[in-house]
């Protein structure tokens, strides 16, 4: 999952439901005790409020160690949700990697 | 396309693996109805929260012998309003809110044009949608 510096990513794709729910839990677990940590959701293709408290639950996890998390959201869907459950404010989120990767790169000791 | 009064009605196990195709069921409807893409995400996000929502909580509290089924009725009138039931045969659980979670009722309340929840037999999830088409 390291990348060549020392961000992590996470890549998560296809449809983040509550059938995925212990599949999400356990790819954002792995990267618990990174320095940084870019969560590619690039490839998905619907989201529901499970994987939302997942993502949630990781994110507020990482904030209060000071471990910076950039989301990637491409899928008006899934970006919608997350206006809808009122959770913008919550994230940090891109709509591409290489921004997410810029954002990471610069709060991410080397 | 001109209107037409028509539904879709399904029934299944209460169970995770089935809330992806009965979704997938009530997509292929709205296209079949040719709701534009936004609407049609829209419709089918709530859908998927009113379905996740009986997975996770609904038959918590019912016998080992209850028939755990979830259900979704769809159904567009001639004026173009779109009503959609999402119910079950549980146990309704009042849950204080907790911080951080309890997202579903909030995205639900969001896209809905109107939310009814009635609790008196099962849990019965009441959403109507003036979706655009």
């Amino acid at each position: 999952m390291n990348d060549h510096d020392s961000i992590s990513v996470v890549s998560l794709g296809g449809e983040l439901e509550i059938g995925r729910k212990d599949e999400i839990r356990e790819a954002l677990a792995a990267a618990r005790d990174a320095e940084s940590v870019l969560v590619d959701l690039s490839a998905v293709t619907y989201a529901d409020s499970i994987a939302l408290t997942e993502l949630l639950r990781f994110c507020v996890g990482a904030q209060q160690d000071e471990r910076p998390v950039a989301l990637v959201i491409a899928t008006p869907q899934f970006a919608r949700l997350v206006q809808y459950a009122g959770l913008s404010e919550a994230f940090t989120i891109f709509d591409n990697v290489p921004e997410a990767r810029e954002y990471l790169g610069a709060r991410t000791p080397r | 396309m001109t209107l037409r009064r028509s539904q879709l009605n399904l029934r299944c196990p209460a169970e995770s693996e089935y809330v992806a195709p009965v979704r997938h069921a009530l997509g292929a409807f709205l296209a079949a109805l040719e709701f534009e893409r936004q609407s049609l995400d829209d419709v089918t996000t709530a859908a998927g929260e009113a379905l996740a929502n009986i997975v996770e909580h609904a038959y918590r509290r019912s016998p080992e012998t209850a028939e755990r089924y979830l259900q979704l009725l769809a159904k567009i009138d001639a004026a173009g309003t779109l009503s959609l039931v999402v119910s079950d045969g549980g146990t309704f659980i009042e849950r204080p809110p907790v911080k951080g979670r309890g997202f579903g009722l909030r995205i639900m309340r969001a896209i809905a044009g109107s939310l009814n929840i009635d609790t008196s037999e099962g849990t019965c999830v009441r959403m109507t949608f003036r979706a655009k088409r």
